[in-house]
């Protein structure tokens, strides 16, 4: 792979102010990106996390070349994006939201036809395919025809066929999609695999325990903007505490609490968000009031409503 | 248009479409049914114009093998998104578009191939007369591909492109003087049978086989448009794949 071995030094993927608008026949016209910049390091594994319809699908399949921006500038490994696209492919494989294996192949079949078709030969293909199928857990209906697995079969599927590729840059919308918590698992070992072998990836989700499990940073999109960029770690902070009470049935104390941080109902339950320094206090108050109190950290998904949800208001406002 | 050819993975994509299509082994019979109906009726009706049907069988045959790239290029596309695996990748766009054509075309040759026989038995065709047909019905495939492929990127989902598939089909396979012969076609009108692929390419076989009687000047009214389209459609194809495979 030549234009690998070139350019050590350049990123796996540079995306500078990319925009795209939608003139679709009959419809309206959407703004879906409005000026996305966004960098990947070789060897990172990066989520894009974002409410449906926030542009994460538009991005991926921009950078992939499947997809013309309407403007801002793209490279993957130093080779523009836009401009170059046949310099691009060799290096990227694509797993698209949504799609399915053709049925009528067996998943063997499936992926080692594909690998075939981008050029590799049919020893290594062979052995790849296996092992793809493998690490998929894909081992016992290999050789069965693709429609009659089950939704989450056929996901791995294409999770394998692309997986198999090794190519240096993979592109993943929603892979997890459907599968199993054990499969799940099974593709971000996979994942972790391909990015200590060199791969570099870039995925989206709506599983917030997979972008944290799995990804080294993530970017929160909202609107068509990147709204925050960061560890999961990072982004936690932002929401201005990395510890949550839950007090239940907590109305009655939702003014004294409030002013040790930020409130979130849910249900009867009032979550309060808050730091580790005043957590005595916190305990005492509840305890006093007869309330039962519990302490667990900020998850990714409650720090990513907030944080999408205060934008929201903003915009709104 | 066309320059710079790049077959990169043709020849494995065409084998995986050869295998897909091949499972769907139904199809492939089906996809003759209208020819066999029609082969009956002229055989309880006017046996003696049997080898017309056959001739009318083939080249309608092969006509409908673009159509299948037209349902086979759509529906990988919208409803499973394979498109976007094959894109973005090494292999090249035209390759994505000459693999689906030729592999779907290899499936579907047993029943061409049966109706080749059928014809040989009744009306041996000589050498020039099987060449003619070899390469009438080749310009025929390639036309038909390269428009089935075209037609097919046009549309965002399965239900609106069946109702084009069959006019494409009735259009061309049935109105003009496919499965009946030329002579039989309104006379101030032959011209435009010659210029429609279709039933030029079996108005040139049945020439060739001297099965109807052509002027020099519908010889090569004939088989330059049928070349000349087959080209340009080819071209075409090649241009509006590689033009698809990222959209605007
Ligand atoms: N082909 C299209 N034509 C017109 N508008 C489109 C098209 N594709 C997407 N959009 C619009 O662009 C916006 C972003 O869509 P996109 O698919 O990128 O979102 P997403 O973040 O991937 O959402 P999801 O989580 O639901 O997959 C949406 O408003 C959508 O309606
Ligand atoms: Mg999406």
């Amino acid at each position: 792979m030549p234009y690998f071995k070139q350019s050590v030094s350049v990123e796996a993927l540079r995306a500078e102010n990319v925009a795209k608008t939608y003139h679709s026949h009959g419809a309206p016209v959407v703004e879906a990106l409005k000026g996305v910049s966004l960098k990947l390091s070789r060897g990172e594994r990066i989520a894009l996390l974002g409410r449906n319809g926030a542009g994460k699908t538009t991005f991926l399949r921009i950078s992939s070349t499947l997809l013309l921006p309407s403007s801002g500038s793209l490279e993957v490994f130093g080779n523009d994006v836009v401009a170059h696209p046949e310099k691009v492919r060799p290096l990227i494989a694509v797993v698209p939201q949504e799609g399915k294996p053709f049925f009528h192949l067996t998943p063997r079949d499936q992926v080692y036809a594909y690998l075939r078709a981008r050029g590799i030969d049919r020893a290594t293909a062979k052995e790849r395919a296996a092992e793809a199928l493998g690490q998929m857990g894909l081992d016992e209906v290999a050789d069965m025809m693709t429609i009659t697995l089950s939704g989450g079969q056929k996901q791995r599927v294409m999770v394998a066929t692309v997986i198999a590729t090794k190519a240096p840059l993979l592109f993943l919308d929603e892979p997890t999609i459907g599968m199993d918590p054990f499969a799940r698992r099974e593709v971000w070992e996979s994942m972790r695999k391909l990015t200590r072998e060199g791969s570099t990836i870039l995925l989206t989700t709506h599983y917030l325990d997979e972008a944290e499990s799995l990804s080294q940073r993530l970017y929160v999109i909202e609107g068509g903007r990147v709204l925050v960029e960061g560890t999961a770690a990072s982004i936690k902070q932002q929401v201005g505490g990395t510890l949550k009470v839950s007090v239940t049935d907590g109305e009655k104390l939702r003014e004294q609490l409030s002013t040790f941080g930020e409130i979130v109902s849910d249900g009867g339950t009032v979550n309060l968000i808050t730091g580790p320094d005043r957590i005595n206090e916190i305990m005492a108050l509840a305890v006093n009031a007869g309330l039962a109190a519990t302490v667990g950290p900020v998850t990714l998904e409650e720090a990513f409503l907030k944080l999408v949800g205060r934008s929201i208001d903003e915009d709104e406002g | 248009m066309a320059a710079g050819i790049r077959l990169a993975g043709m020849k494995s994509f065409m084998a995986t479409e050869t295998m897909v299509q091949m499972h769907e082994w139904l199809a492939v019979l089906t996809g003759s049914m209208v020819q066999a109906a029609l082969l009956v009726f002229v055989w309880v009706w006017a046996p003696g114009l049997l080898a017309y049907a056959l001739v009318g069988a083939l080249s309608y045959s092969v006509f409908l093998v673009g159509q299948r790239v037209l349902n086979e290029a759509a529906y990988i596309r919208v409803d499973h998104k394979l498109n976007e695996l094959y894109h973005a990748s090494p292999m090249s766009p035209e390759s994505y578009f000459l693999g689906m054509s030729t592999g779907i075309l290899l499936a579907y040759l047993p029943p061409v191939a049966f109706l080749a026989i059928l014809l040989e038995i009744l009306h041996p065709l000589g050498i020039v007369a099987a060449l003619t047909l070899i390469a009438s019905l080749l310009a025929v495939w390639a036309f038909s591909s390269a428009l089935g492929y075209g037609v097919s990127t046009r549309f965002r989902d399965m239900k609106t492109i069946w109702p084009y598939s069959s006019l494409l089909t009735n259009l061309f396979g049935i109105v003009p003087p496919v499965f009946y012969p030329l002579f039989y076609f309104e006379s101030s009108l032959r011209p435009l049978a010659l210029l429609i692929p279709t039933s030029s390419s079996v108005a040139l076989i049945e020439k060739a086989a001297g099965m109807v009687s052509l002027s020099p000047g519908e010889v090569v009214l004939g088989a330059g448009s049928l070349a000349a389209e087959a080209l340009l459609l080819l071209a075409a194809g090649i241009y509006w794949a590689r033009r698809t495979a990222r959209e605007g």
